[in-house]
């Protein structure tokens, strides 16, 4: 292994798979039924069933947060846990935590609009008001853990997880942190369902009972994945994968940055994320399946997809989980509009 | 020996404020000592208090729906890379911060029905929600397809964009960024810090003992970043060294900035030491400088704990007194204030400051702006959520 390249060392997550710390090995997910807000017919969504966060994490308070923070506080706790970390051991003026959102804290944000609409904008809330921050679940993960580093929350379209990942292995790499705490999710709300339905973006098996299926459109889906990155050199810590070099961009020469990415490296597997545009990444390793060559190609899980611009570390999550076997990867997204994501990745 | 691959430099500016389009109207103005706030009363019905608007933001492009964050961070990047050559624009990055972004857009109809605001013209307006539009949309204008990243911190959010587009260019992730944050006013943020008690209902007065809490503003503003040999290559005009950068977190309370500053502090002596300069060295800081009451007292004895080793108190001011918290542009427009400070040998006053917060350690300009020498200078930003960033600038003297 480089001992220059960022190692993950440890991952939690709160999906519809449920709060877990370390690998997801799961199978395949169906959608479940939507019940959280009134639907003029069945409406389907890969959602998280609620929980008791200090049933997970003892002593965490999250009465007044937006799902997200709380998610993002669960998230964290079981990702130090996964990684054997003990802060109290750290310097946490040293650990830095990214965060990466599409939409940010929506719940709050709803519920403040719905403040005004009731109230007029002269009687919202104002303990509401600072939860709506974008940067609020990052916050709450500072204080929570006193993490005391750089705490970035980013939004990038189509690739807000991938460019989190790359910026905080940035950090890392140029000393300005030894460890950081990646974070990317998203909630899913009556308002952003009905944008997606009413922008005709939805699949089909969003409307109805059966399987899932490789239909156009995409299935929404919420949660929050946490991973661990280190500056190699802690000694007890174990490794799921070095990161290496990345890049992602909105357009241009998707195929000859990958090809400099890549150098002489032939990748073993190439992880496929994507951004909730069907069929985006299928068609991205078509047209570089010459550089991946002989590559095992993960594919995208509809699960994943469904986190849209946040999705890329519950792919790569759900890839580790299959267990593919020690060698070179390459998570490699792509956006409707021709942008691309690329990762290199060491699994150990 | 400068390493030019690793020496990051300022070779573009751009700026809308209150004060119009173009950093020569900001200037211009503030050193007529004009101060951009005005009472308001129409933001939304029952809101009484101080604002600065921006009145030049061009029009709507037809057929297409921005949001007035979008826009005005179209028209600061469009007047950042304003006559620069040699270069191809397509392959540079995007970072831009945003906390408002889309939620100018927005309407409180929406929480009774979304499908039926959609239905009646929200759907488009709905699509510029995202944070991540005021990078793409910078993008989409410019044409530009490099990296594009939109940054939300709250307050500490533009000069979050600043250094993370630093560290993009050592990265060798594009050849050139344009960093910054735009920021519009709203009646969500509006009625957010009002509720929160935050809002001075008279032109705000930064570190005053009688202050009362901050005016909003809006404007945005863009830098263009290199390296210095990718500036060097083409000929570039080069308007100052981004020395040094360092981001912090207080963690200490949601909203409220650590009462002693020491959050803030470690992250003015990580910016220094990163930029190996001395606490001598520095001429002047911008501060955050809201006129809340728990902020500038936390950002006091910042500075009192950073620059505690130095001979002479550090002049500080804040340049929201003239045009009023921008919050995402914030930083973004007070990183263009303190390099073309530098550059220009002025140290602008604060605005109002008459009974100054006491401290021996501290110089606050007030009264007539102050003209000296200037070889670094340094931004500094905070937020809720107990966000800290510095920058530090230097001169180009190579």
């Amino acid at each position: 292994m480089n001992t220059t390249m960022p190692v993950l060392t440890g991952i939690g997550s709160v999906t519809p798979y449920g709060p877990l710390a370390g690998l997801i090995s799961a199978e395949p997910l169906e959608p479940s039924v939507i019940t959280a807000w009134d639907t003029p017919g069945l409406r389907r969504a890969f959602l998280v069933e609620p929980f008791r966060p200090a049933s997970i994490v003892p002593g965490l308070k999250t009465r007044r947060l937006d799902r997200l923070s709380a998610w993002a506080l669960v998230a964290s706790s079981l990702a130090l846990r996964d990684a054997g970390i003990d802060l109290g051991r750290m310097d946490r003026s040293r650990i830095a935590v990214f965060f990466a959102t599409g939409f940010g804290c929506i719940e709050l944000t709803e519920a403040f609009y719905q403040s005004a609409a009731t109230n007029g904008w002269a009687g919202t809330d104002p303990i509401t008001f600072p939860e709506t921050l974008s940067n609020a679940p990052a916050s709450h993960v500072a204080l929570f853990h006193d993490l005391r580093g750089p705490n970035v929350t980013v939004s990038s379209k189509s690739f807000a997880a991938e460019s989190a990942l790359l910026q905080a292995a940035s950090l890392l790499r140029h000393g300005q942190a030894d460890m950081a705490i990646v974070l990317a999710g998203d909630t899913l709300t009556q308002a952003i369902y009905e944008w997606y339905e009413a922008a005709h973006l939805l699949s089909p098996t969003c409307f109805c009972n059966e399987p899932t299926s490789a239909a156009g459109g995409f299935i929404p889906g919420e949660g929050v994945v946490a991973m661990v990155l280190e500056s190699a050199g802690r000694p007890a810590a174990h490794s799921y994968a070095a990161l290496g070099a990345g890049r992602w961009a909105t357009g241009g020469d998707a195929q000859a940055c990958i090809r400099q990415l890549l150098g002489d490296v032939q990748p073993d597997f190439t992880i496929c994320s994507g951004n909730g545009a069907p069929c985006a990444s299928a068609s991205l390793t078509d047209s570089v399946s010459d550089l991946v060559g002989e590559s095992v190609i993960i594919p995208a899980l509809p699960v994943a997809t469904g986190m849209g611009e946040a999705g890329a570390l519950l792919h790569l999550l759900l890839a580790l989980g299959k267990r593919p076997g020690r060698g070179q990867a390459l998570l490699l997204g792509t956006s409707a509009h021709g942008g691309y994501a690329a990762l290199r990745l060491e699994i150990n | 020996m400068i390493d030019a691959q690793k020496t990051i430099v300022v070779t573009g500016i751009g700026v809308i404020s209150p004060y119009g389009i173009g950093l020569a109207a900001l200037w211009d103005g503030m050193l007529r000592g004009q101060c951009c706030l005005r009472r308001a009363t129409e933001l939304y019905p029952g809101f009484q208090g101080t604002v600065a608007a921006v009145s030049a933001l061009p029009p709507p492009i037809e057929g297409h729906h921005y949001s007035r964050s979008d826009r005005l961070a179209m028209a600061a990047a469009r007047d950042a890379v304003e006559g620069l050559s040699g270069f191809d624009l397509r392959e540079s990055g995007i970072v831009m911060a945003s906390t408002v972004a889309g939620l100018t857009e927005i309407d409180p109809e929406i929480s009774k029905g979304p499908a039926a605001w959609y239905r009646h013209g929200g759907l488009s307006r709905a699509a510029s929600y995202s944070v991540s539009r005021v990078a793409a949309s910078v993008g989409e204008h410019l044409g530009i397809l490099g990296p594009a990243c939109a940054v939300s911190v709250a307050c500490a959010s533009g000069a979050m964009a600043i250094a993370l587009a630093a560290n993009m260019l050592l990265d060798g992730a594009a050849p050139m960024v344009l960093a910054g944050g735009s920021d519009a006013l709203c009646p969500f943020t509006l009625s957010g810090f009002n509720s929160l008690q935050a809002l001075d209902q008279e032109p705000c007065r930064p570190f005053d003992q009688n202050r009362k809490g901050l005016n909003l503003g809006e404007g945005a503003a863009v830098l263009v970043l290199e390296t210095l040999a990718h500036a060097q290559r083409r000929s570039a005009r080069i308007l100052a060294v981004l020395r040094g950068w360092a981001m912090t977190n207080d963690a200490s309370h949601p909203t409220a900035p650590q009462k002693d500053g020491i959050g803030l502090a470690a992250c003015i002596e990580r910016a220094l030491e990163m930029a190996a300069c001395s606490v001598e060295e520095v001429g002047y800081v911008n501060a955050h400088g809201t006129g809340t009451p728990l902020n500038d007292i936390a950002e006091t004895h910042a500075y009192e704990n950073a620059f505690h080793g130095r001979s002479r108190p550090i002049p500080v001011s804040s340049t929201k007194s003239y045009f009023g918290h921008c919050l995402g542009a914030a930083g973004a427009l007070e990183a263009a204030i303190t390099i073309t400070a530098m550059q220009a040998g002025a140290l602008f006053p604060t605005l109002r400051l008459n009974n100054p917060i006491e401290s021996s350690k501290i110089d606050w300009l007030r009264g007539e702006l102050r003209r000296e020498p200037l070889f670094a200078t340094m931004s500094v930003s905070a937020g809720f959520g107990g966000s800290n960033a510095a920058l530090v600038f230097g001169s180009h003297r190579l």
